[in-house]
């Protein structure tokens, strides 16, 4: 039943909205901390800019996934090391 | 590209266009005269067309002058006279959100009355913040905005056969092609338009939500502290008073600083405390940036701050650009119409996605999909129409302040009768006629009121109040066009060989 669920169109749908936005604001929060060009402003900005190529993308690589498994999947593929990374960073 | 890919795609670009395409055009065709804002707001109030031959300004003057009569505010905007607006405009935006204004005529420093109408700036809040509280309607245009991105990204990818596709138009045949060939004519013209006005607007939409984000990682979290470090401290008032440095002197210290640029704004706050600033923003003239500023002490006269985007990075320049980008702060007036025509392309565009998405699917008027679109988007133009010469109209009867309350009453009630009229009209055709007809003699009629209210007929105008008058009759004789061209009824698909090859390539 769960994995019907996950697998469903629905389920891919929500990772494309709901997962690409969450995956988005933990990538930016990595990029803004890691970029290495430019002074403390520059950063910020870069962060800001990601935000919206990061977030196109991501909804379009959910969307494309054969199922909802998939979606899920490429989301978590992106959203697990950006919250680690973030976690690292912001605690250090 | 594979099959399964273009068929996602290509459904996605529905989907994304079907939810968010009422919303958008909306905020699309409510941007077309929030673009003129400034041009509009030197028409809609004749007293703003009086110009001074003596355009020089004096800063302390201004204060003075404000000062005497009864303009005392701790925090204070003054925006200078320029190519279109001709006084000096002083502005306080007070913690309860409202908004005081003064105007001052160049030169003589007499205080100008406040323009009674708000015709540009109640389109200008309907595409800003939809009319909702702060912030979420910005943040639902934003949405908008990311929407509109997210379906021109995938159309790019699913129109394989664009070089074909920007010269095809076949209006003989079918009314379901001749939606998909407009369909795609107009967002393939108005491509580099629509891709700048959505990747801008969604920044600037969506900047509150991404702020905290990005404070988050470089701020500690204080949004204030990251936003007072890109575009300047706001003042810190101790409580201890200190004189005020020579403002004017500050006023060519900064035209110094800001060499290459056109100062636009000035800010003060807090003057006359030790914590006091006045800052100086600027436009520059070469690059693409509105924010170049310099802050000062008012106190001490001391440099405190000085943000420049040009010349750093290229987020710098990007994000310096959003907004001149999006508002068109560049350019001739040429180009402003380009925007303009681009976003009346990009109405069209979602008008002609919706219906297409219905026809594809066999529904008809009956649909609520197909109401909706003819009542709301259709509505908002016949409002927006009704507006121009209400607006003017309504000066016969000196309503002062009342003004502008009567167009917002103005904009809503005809925008709320429309939008039901295609629930009690079943022949959708018909009513979309007569919407077009409606919308094109109430602009007409516009010219009519203004020459007849304000003596401004339309062989005797010039400037600015000319190029208005010009681009109302453009608009106009445009609905009219589409009035003659719109069929009358749906033609069904002619499946004749003969007739198939008939496609008209334009």
């Amino acid at each position: 039943m769960f994995t019907k669920i996950i697998r469903s169109t629905g389920s891919r749908n929500i990772a494309a909205i709901v997962g690409s936005f969450l995956a988005t604001v933990a990538l930016t929060i990595a990029i803004t901390l890691l970029w290495p060009f430019g002074d403390l402003v520059e950063q910020v900005l870069a962060g800001g800019t990601f935000f919206f190529i990061f977030w196109a993308s991501i909804f379009y690589w959910a969307t494309l996934a054969q199922d909802g498994l998939q979606a899920w999947t490429r989301v978590l593929i992106l959203l697990v090391p950006a919250v680690t990374i973030d976690i690292i960073n912001l605690a250090s | 590209m594979k099959q399964h890919t273009h068929k996602r795609l290509y459904d996605t670009h529905s989907w994304v266009g079907i939810i968010s395409g009422i919303l958008l055009f909306i905020v699309t065709f409510s941007g077309i005269p929030a673009l003129f804002e400034h041009e509009l707001g030197y028409w809609q109030y004749p007293a703003f067309g009086e110009i001074a031959e003596d355009r020089s300004f004096d800063l302390e003057r201004t204060i003075a002058t404000a000062n005497d009569i009864g303009f005392q505010y701790d925090k204070l905007t003054i925006q200078l006279p320029d190519e279109i607006n001709n006084h000096i405009m002083l502005s306080h935006f007070s913690d309860e959100s409202e908004f005081y204004t003064l105007y001052l005529k160049t030169g003589s420093y007499e205080e100008v009355e406040s323009s009674p109408s708000a015709l540009g700036q109640i389109l200008t809040h309907l595409h800003t913040d939809l009319y909702l509280p702060r912030p979420f309607g910005r943040y639902l245009v934003g949405l908008a905005g990311m929407a509109m991105l997210l379906a021109i990204i995938a159309g790019i990818f699913i129109h394989v056969k664009w070089r074909k596709e920007f010269v095809m138009l076949r209006p003989k045949r079918s009314w379901r092609l001749l939606l998909t060939d407009q369909h795609k004519l107009l967002g393939l013209w108005s491509l580099p338009f629509t891709l700048i006005l959505a990747f801008t607007g969604t920044i600037l939409g969506l900047l509150g939500i991404i702020s905290p984000i990005l404070a988050l990682a470089a701020f500690d979290g204080d949004v204030q502290k990251a936003t007072d470090t890109i575009l300047g401290p706001r003042a810190e008032i101790t409580g201890e008073p200190a004189p005020i440095y020579s403002l004017n002197e500050l006023w060519i210290k900064a035209r110094s600083d800001l060499a290459d640029k056109e100062i636009k704004l000035i800010e003060i706050e807090g003057a006359g405390d030790k914590g006091g600033l006045i800052k100086f923003s600027a436009h520059h003239q070469k690059h693409l940036s509105n924010i170049e500023t310099v802050t000062y002490s008012t106190a001490t006269g001391e440099t405190i701050h000085e943000g420049s985007f040009i010349g750093k990075g290229p987020f710098h320049r990007i994000f310096a650009a959003v907004t001149p980008l999006h508002y068109v702060l560049f350019g001739s007036v040429w180009l402003k119409i380009c925007y303009a025509l681009a976003a009346l392309g990009a109405c069209g565009l979602i008008v002609t996605g919706n219906m297409l998405w219905l026809e594809r699917r066999g529904h008809g008027m009956e649909h609520l999909l197909s109401k909706l679109t003819l009542g709301i988007c259709g509505g908002l133009v016949v409002a927006t129409c009704a507006l121009f010469p209400v607006s003017q109209l309504l000066y016969v009867f000196k309503l002062g302040e009342e003004h502008h309350h009567f167009e917002e009453w103005i904009l809503w009630s005809t925008w709320g009768i429309t939008l039901f009229t295609p629930f009690l009209w079943k022949n959708g055709f018909q009513l979309s006629h007569w919407m077009l007809r409606i919308s094109a003699a109430l602009l007409l009629s516009t010219l009519l009121v203004d020459g007849l209210v304000n003596s401004r007929w339309f062989w005797l105008t010039s400037g600015w109040n000319f190029y208005i008058q010009a681009g109302i009759i453009f608009f106009a004789l445009l609905l009219v066009y589409l009035d003659i061209k719109m069929p009358d009824e749906k033609k069904e698909k002619i499946t004749n060989r003969k007739t198939a090859t008939q496609a008209t390539h334009i």
